[in-house]
């Protein structure tokens, strides 16, 4: 893990801006910046989907790819599921992420 | 001004509290003592991803370091509360005294200590907190044999961790199957089988004698039957008790080893609620007063007691749930296993993916799935709505569990 990136979280309450640490989950970032929006319950586990994100805005090609258990996992968000719907836990900061925008839904209950 | 709102704990449950009570619009003072000297973190992964090295303490933290502060969370690290005293509703922590108008007791709970012969030997230890953690973990690395006394969820995590290290792991069990009261015996069955094949080795029925060393240091341990067992580590794994130690003058109405409380946290004691793991109190599914260790039951219980105590309407129950993560295993528990409960496998056993679903009256009350979190969470909702199933499709791994449900 070195170096960080800057990403944003557009979140009800506007749009913020964190230094994310290369090699962290996305969720994680949320966390240590006082992100509303993100609960992440289960410490990043994949079991809870509180930590439902939007990935618009997002290259796909950078993100990791979803995992089966993610899959299933996202089918029980209680934010409505987009085909831009991931777990930001399963998701990893990597330098290519610079600048990109993850929208957290209204509510993760 | 009235008094501040006063947390003893700040782990998943008193943390959950302090952040609810603010998200509810709460205005008054909030302190959150803990004992710890880090910021609260999740315990889950101090037995899997923080002790591999996978995570570090950024990436377990509950909420970033800027979180208390900016919600007006006054959290008091390094300051073990040592009395209290309900008539002049203060207590002495280190700091000094605190004066509150409402006291929360989330005190969670401490591994139960096994005194037995040797017991002060080196490298034996307990896994409760980070502390446990940071004190274990080069013992771990340093160590070829390891023993784990006790075949619960702490111990099975911690095996699956050092045998990935490649250690000569052992395991001992005073019963005859792992975890005979929270799984159902084939998926108890089935871990054993696949910790088996991580070259883990069990003892079952197995009563702990003596812990054997010489200069301070262990070298094995020894079972009634006389079995000895080479060891130069030792981890304690045989469950926990509340952490009581500070309320037994309080004079709250214990009971099933905790502190007895109602739906909203509430002791019997007015104005001091109780919650987590030293809580003990009936819920949705077994109308009996109970002790539930797990994350989901602090984080919950924290919810309702925010509420009541700003007069709020409760949230809905929530069915219990709970999770192990075991080599590439995803354990999960939705509900609790009830003697008597009909069992129903669904899945591919010998594919590492089945789900064992536990039916009363034809209606799920707990599901206990390996690698099948669509079953898990699809239970979560049908346990909680009670809604009978058609267990031929139940049964049929190929149909959602959510569609398994009878038509009238």
């Amino acid at each position: 893990m070195s170096g960080t990136v800057t990403i944003f979280f557009e979140t009800p309450q506007g749009l913020r801006e964190v230094g994310a640490k290369i090699g962290a989950s996305v969720m994680e970032t949320a966390v240590m910046n006082n992100v509303s929006g993100i609960e992440a319950e289960c410490g990043g586990a994949c079991i809870c989907a509180t930590c439902h994100v939007y990935t618009d805005k997002v290259p796909q090609e950078l993100l990791q790819p979803m995992s089966s258990e993610e899959d299933d996992m996202l089918d029980m968000a209680t934010a409505e599921r987009r085909s831009t719907s991931r777990l930001s836990c399963q998701l990893r900061v990597t330098a290519e992420l610079e600048n990109t925008v993850f929208i957290i839904p209204e509510s993760q209950f | 001004m009235s008094a501040p709102i006063v947390i003893i704990g700040a782990s998943h449950g008193g943390v959950q509290l302090a952040a609810s009570l603010r998200q509810l619009g709460c205005e008054d003072k909030i302190i959150l003592y803990s004992a710890e000297d880090v910021l609260p973190y999740h315990r889950p992964p101090l037995s899997k991803a923080f002790l591999s090295g996978e995570k570090d303490l950024d990436q377990i933290l509950l909420r970033g370091p800027a979180f208390y502060e900016d919600h007006g969370i006054d959290l008091r690290l390094s300051d073990p509360v040592t009395s209290i005293d309900l008539t002049t509703r203060r207590l002495a922590a280190r700091s000094g005294v605190q004066n509150f108008s409402r006291l929360i007791l989330a005190t969670g709970s401490k591994a139960r200590e096994l005194k037995a012969p040797g017991s002060d030997l080196q490298n034996i230890f307990t896994l409760r907190s980070l502390g446990d953690v940071l004190r274990l973990k080069q013992a771990m690395l340093d160590a070829r044999d390891i023993v784990i006394i006790g075949g619960g969820f702490i111990g099975l995590e911690f095996a699956s961790t050092a045998a990935k290290l490649g250690k000569n792991v052992t395991v001992i069990e005073a019963r005859e199957r792992l975890l005979m009261r929270a799984l159902p015996a084939s998926v108890g069955d089935f871990l054993r089988d696949y910790h088996a094949g991580h070259n883990v080795q069990f003892h079952f029925n197995a009563n702990f004698a003596e812990f054997e060393g010489a200069d301070g240091k262990l070298h094995a341990i020894r079972l009634a039957d006389g079995t000895r067992i080479k060891a130069d580590m030792a981890l304690v794994g045989i469950g926990g008790e509340a952490d009581l130690a500070l309320l037994a003058p309080l004079g709250l109405n214990m009971i099933a080893g905790g502190i007895e409380v109602d739906e909203f946290g509430r002791t019997s004691i007015e104005d001091v609620y109780a919650l987590g793991d030293v809580a003990a109190s009936a819920n949705m599914l077994v109308n009996e007063p109970m002790r539930l260790e797990s994350v989901q039951n602090a984080v919950d219980q924290a919810k309702a007691v925010a509420a009541h105590m700003l007069g709020q309407d409760a949230p809905a129950p929530v069915v219990p749930w709970f999770w192990t993560d075991q080599y590439d295993l995803k354990v999960q528990m939705a509900g609790l296993s009830r003697p008597g409960a009909v069992q129903t496998i669904r899945g591919d056993v010998e594919g590492n993916a089945f789900s064992v679903l536990e039916t009363m009256d034809g209606r799920l009350v707990a599901l206990f799935s390996i690698n099948r979190a669509a079953d898990h969470m699809a239970a979560r909702r049908l346990i909680a709505e009670g809604a009978p199933l058609d267990m031929n499709l139940a049964a049929d791994a190929s149909v959602p569990l959510m569609k398994a449900v009878a038509k009238p």
